[in-house]
């Protein structure tokens, strides 16, 4: 993998389940209805009788995983974002969350990816609702350095965990000997001026965004959260004591998801100025992906504006 | 086949005797509950935990124990009941249902006691979850069975029937529901609230092996479950014919005691049935 290559997060995914899966016999894969195209086809290739099939059936496919976690298998499904999240919240919530099993979730395609098909596949609302399930890990990984990392260490973690990722191709934005930590934020560039905060499909945005506002003299911090629960709450009060101003920025509605995790943190820990960037209370519109994400300001030289305006510079 | 004996049948009534009446202990400490359903499957709870189940209460986690799931969680006084009664845990923990911070909430909490194999409550659960512990077991190679209780009422929720759909497609013949059909639910008889008929039929249909039996009666009950799986390849399902409230003349069969909210002077009336009951 090497910085600035564009890679499939889905394909990127399924490679590190296959990893996963070699290290942990207990590891079993559920589909429904969603296997090639959450990326498991390497793993149901080498581990066929670990690959278990449950047709368009979210529901009691969570339930059955939940199932399986008691007698000591790992498993995890991954479908589209949407039908493991928002359909099934009460098997999450008590199958999974209240029983503290040992299951992962992926809901793959996640926030505008599935810009043409309209409102019902796309998933701006996934951390928010999973996130209120006490005991649950949400993670969000920034790029396909991180979604391997985190596919390993969500496999090491014992209890439940919901992972996001997205589809269109992303850039590797990390090093070489980047090492993924759960739990933990990262400094990814540092800044006085102002911090944006980024996660998961839009990070690399972000950090595109700061390069901009770099060579507009704005010296921003960049701050990477992909575990937005547990949230790694000192990077954030740090960034903002040092620098002042916080900005968000995610492929998600802004009600309850990382600049709402950030927001309750900071309100009751360090109140700063904030702006949120992200889609705002209403059911998203359809186009090119790219486009989508440019309707809703989450283009590059559109959140360096933001953070112009922002700051007042 | 297996014929349950005269003294084995005499004994198995007595614990389940012994089992609403711990039933009856927890509604005097906590004063109200759901005895109606509790009441209609503690006789199956009975039989499974009695004659039929590999369990140790002494090594509740025994990797080749025999599972049950309590779907229709509101039935939980008798799963509190009959493992009080086999010894998971002390009959003294009884006395505290109701109050802060119990080990025994409205509905289970296997954190919070042992013996408890899942959190139910919400209904339209329990049959997927059985399902994955059922597959699971297989995969480990193991002889072990997984029980299931489900309610008549709540055989409407929908996520029961994709359950059913994926037990049968997986081919989980180690796997047994017991439908308790005591024909009420909160609001009315069941299949005037929302009709599930043909019951026999909708299980044949998703691909099971069905029986039915008197759900009260110990000989019944035990012959069936030691004759499953009805079919190699298909999971079982019992239909249990009951009555809701059974053993309390003054609530057996009525629609509102699902939820009971007991008076002194019913639990004395009670108490008498129980005595009565044996005889």
């Amino acid at each position: 993998m090497k910085k600035g290559e564009l890679l499939d997060p889905r394909k990127t995914f399924g490679e590190a389940l296959l990893e996963a899966g070699k290290r942990h016999e207990n590891i079993v894969a559920i589909s429904t209805d969603s296997s090639k195209g959450s990326g498991l086809t390497p793993f149901r290739e080498n581990f066929p009788e670990r690959h278990i099939e449950f047709g368009i059936m979210e529901q009691g496919a969570i339930g059955f995983a939940s199932g399986l976690a008691t007698t000591g298998k790992i498993p995890f499904i991954a479908a589209i974002a949407p039908f493991v999240t928002a359909r099934p919240f009460e098997m999450f919530r008590n199958d999974l969350g209240y029983m503290r099993q040992n299951v992962k979730v992926v809901g793959r395609c996640a926030g505008l990816t599935y810009s043409d098909l309209g409102a019902t596949h796309q998933s701006l609302d996934d951390i928010a609702i999973i996130r209120t399930i006490p005991g649950v890990t949400v993670v969000s990984p920034g790029d396909p350095k991180e979604i391997v990392g985190a596919t390993l260490a969500i496999a090491e973690y014992e209890g439940p965990v919901y992972m996001k990722i997205g589809s269109p191709k992303m850039p590797v934005l990390f090093d070489e000997d980047y090492e993924f930590e759960l739990d933990r934020g990262v400094l990814m560039r540092d800044g006085s001026d102002v911090t944006l905060i980024g996660t998961g499909t839009v990070l690399s945005k972000a950090a595109e965004a700061v390069d901009i506002l770099e060579k507009q003299g704005i010296h921003a911090r960049l701050i990477n959260i992909h575990t937005i629960k547990p949230l790694d709450k000192k990077i954030i009060v740090r960034a903002a004591k040092e620098t002042g101003r916080i900005v968000t920025v995610e492929e998600h509605y802004l009600k309850g998801g990382l600049g709402g995790s950030v927001a309750e943190l900071l309100a009751l820990e360090y109140p700063v100025p904030m702006k949120m960037i992200g889609v705002d209370d209403q059911f998203a519109s359809n186009g090119p992906y790219e486009e989508l994400l440019g309707l809703y300001g989450l283009q590059s030289d559109q959140i360096a504006r933001t953070v112009r305006g922002f700051i007042g510079r | 086949m297996y014929t349950l004996s005269k003294t084995e049948k005499e004994s198995l009534e007595k614990q389940a005797r012994n089992v609403r009446k711990n039933v009856l202990r927890m509604i005097k400490a906590g004063r109200s509950g759901h005895v109606g359903g509790a009441l209609s499957t503690a006789d199956i709870l009975t039989a499974l935990y009695f004659n039929i189940m590999r369990v140790d209460p002494k090594n509740p986690k025994l990797r080749e124990r025999d599972r049950f799931v309590l779907s229709a969680g509101h039935k939980c006084l008798a799963l509190y009941g009959v493992l009080a009664e086999k010894g998971f845990f002390e009959k003294e923990i009884l006395d505290t249902y109701g109050s802060l911070k119990s080990r025994l909430p409205g509905h289970p909490d296997m954190h919070k006691l042992p013996g408890v194999e899942t959190n139910t409550g919400a209904l339209g659960h329990g049959l997927s979850i059985a399902g994955g512990m059922a597959m699971g077991l297989r995969m480990d190679g193991l002889d072990s069975k997984v029980y299931v209780i489900m309610g008549d009422g709540e055989l409407a929720e929908g996520s029961n029937w994709e359950a059913a759909a994926a037990a049968s497609h997986h081919r989980l013949d180690n796997l047994l529901v017991f439908v308790d059909r005591n024909t009420l639910q909160i609001s009315g008889p069941t299949v005037q609230v929302m009709s599930y008929e043909p019951l026999d039929k909708r299980w044949e249909a998703f691909g099971w092996s069905v029986k039915e039996i008197n759900g009260h009666d110990m000989a019944q009950i035990v012959e069936t479950v030691r004759s499953f799986p009805f079919e190699e390849g298909k999971p079982s399902v019992i239909i249990a014919n009951t009555i809701k409230s059974k053993g309390i003349s003054f609530a057996e069969g009525k629609v509102n005691f699902h939820y009971w909210r007991a008076t002194p002077e019913e639990i004395a009336t009670a108490e008498k049935d129980l005595e009565k009951v044996g005889e």
